[in-house]
């Protein structure tokens, strides 16, 4: 995923959540600032699999193995409030 | 698996008129009904002509808020007295209160297990007063949401109202997907009311009238479409209606869509879903049509109009790397 479609992705997510921020490409990907809080969202790189992104904020570095994890850990860092986790399950045709 | 449907409507709007024409089709006769009425005492039930053990009212509140439990153990029980042999039945059908709003309802008969285990939902079909109808969703959100959730929608009344185009607009724009027909004193073959929204005909109807190249706006309602050429990964199935569930949450109303998955192209997916609440996936042995496209259509508020696609696009491009 480039940078440009990892901003607008989550530029759509703080909006969903109502998060009043900002998503700026930063480096190898991008840089979201609410409020005083700062986070870096970058690509894990090949040899980290099977994570696939890092989520880092100024206190740590937190990885995701894919894009549910990685915006589940971002809306809890943003203290957007709402979120469900769900479970869905998907069965084989017979 | 016993099938279900709702019937809602705002108050006066003519669910029992329906209900008492339904019950007189002899296919329809042996349907186990669930009246719920709003007030202490119930007087819709009184109207029906049914067999008194085939009857259960659920009074003394709304059943989409109060007595959700209520249907719950009434569904539960009816369903042990069935496999008992003490009574008779082959659907259920239930009428809401007027000021229902059909979501928690739906919700209760997909995620409690034991009621998801041997039931079905079939359809929700909301009456319309084809007179009031356009002040009536003016100015009750109920109304509103009545109409949005709908399978089909119902113009009752219409020989007092020779003018419906108003109002057929307003319908077509709160819920695209739903097909309105018509009926005086409630008379309609049942089965085009009741015949599962999940066929291959029905589905292509709605999917037909609600996929457009972008959203719709209107009374804050998006209509969000998602057009794929390509088949998706099984494995990001899950993973997309987990997210969807998780973050658009209670902003989506309504999602419906036919799937074409990578590992059994020939056998589309269905998915129908209500706010966080998903049906469970049915496979179709064919596609209903030549259009052999993942469609998926969301109506929501609040719904970024990219970001579904934008999520699932992210989620396959990570199944496929």
């Amino acid at each position: 995923m480039n940078p440009p479609a990892l901003r607008a992705l989550i530029a759509d997510s703080l909006i969903l959540w109502g998060v009043a921020g900002r998503v700026d490409i930063a480096d190898a990907g991008v840089r979201i600032t609410a409020g005083d809080l700062v986070l870096h969202v970058t690509q894990a790189r090949p040899e980290e699999a099977p994570m696939r992104w890092w989520l880092i904020s100024e206190a740590r570095r937190r990885p995701a193995a894919s894009m549910l994890g990685l915006l589940r850990s971002l809306r809890y860092a943003l203290n957007a409030t709402g979120a469900e986790p769900a479970r869905a399950r998907v069965a084989a045709p017979s | 698996m016993i099938p279900v449907s709702v019937i809602t409507g705002f108050l006066g709007s003519g669910k029992t008129t329906l209900l008492r024409s339904v019950l007189r089709d002899p296919a329809y006769a042996g349907s186990a009904v669930i009246v719920n009425e709003w007030g202490d005492i119930g007087l819709d039930h009184e109207l029906l002509e049914t067999s008194e053990e085939n009857l259960l009212g659920l009074a003394n509140g709304c059943l989409c808020c109060t007595t959700r439990g209520d249907l719950a153990r009434t569904l539960i029980d009816l369903a042990a007295r069935r496999r008992s042999g003490a009574v008779t039945y082959h659907r259920v059908l239930i009428e809401t209160s007027g000021l229902a709003d059909p979501a928690p309802i739906l919700h209760t008969l997909l995620v409690d297990p034991t009621i998801a285990e041997s039931h079905r939902v079939e359809a929700v079909v909301t009456v319309v007063d084809a007179l009031l109808g356009s002040e009536t969703i003016a100015r009750h959100p109920e109304a509103t949401q009545q109409a949005m959730l709908a399978d089909r929608l119902l113009l009752s009344k219409t020989d007092l109202a020779p003018d419906t185009s108003a109002l057929e607009a307003q319908l077509a724009e709160l819920n695209p997907g739903a097909p309105i027909l018509r009926a005086v004193q409630g008379a309609i073959p049942p089965d085009m009311l009741f015949a599962s929204a999940a066929r291959p005909e029905a589905l292509r109807h709605w999917l037909d009238a609600t996929v457009t190249p972008t959203a719709r706006h209107s009374t804050g309602v998006e209509t969000i479409s998602i057009l794929r050429e390509d088949p998706i990964p099984g494995v990001v199935l899950p993973l997309f209606l987990e997210a969807l569930a998780e973050h658009a949450g209670e902003k989506l109303l309504r999602m419906k869509g036919i799937i074409r998955v990578a590992e059994a192209p020939e056998k589309p997916a269905v998915l129908h879903g209500v706010r966080h609440v998903l049906h469970p996936i049915e496979w179709l042995e064919d596609w209903p049509s030549a259009d052999r496209r993942s469609r998926l259509v969301l109506i929501g508020q609040g719904i970024p109009q990219w970001w579904p696609a934008r999520l699932l696009e992210a989620l396959e491009e990570e199944a496929r790397a």
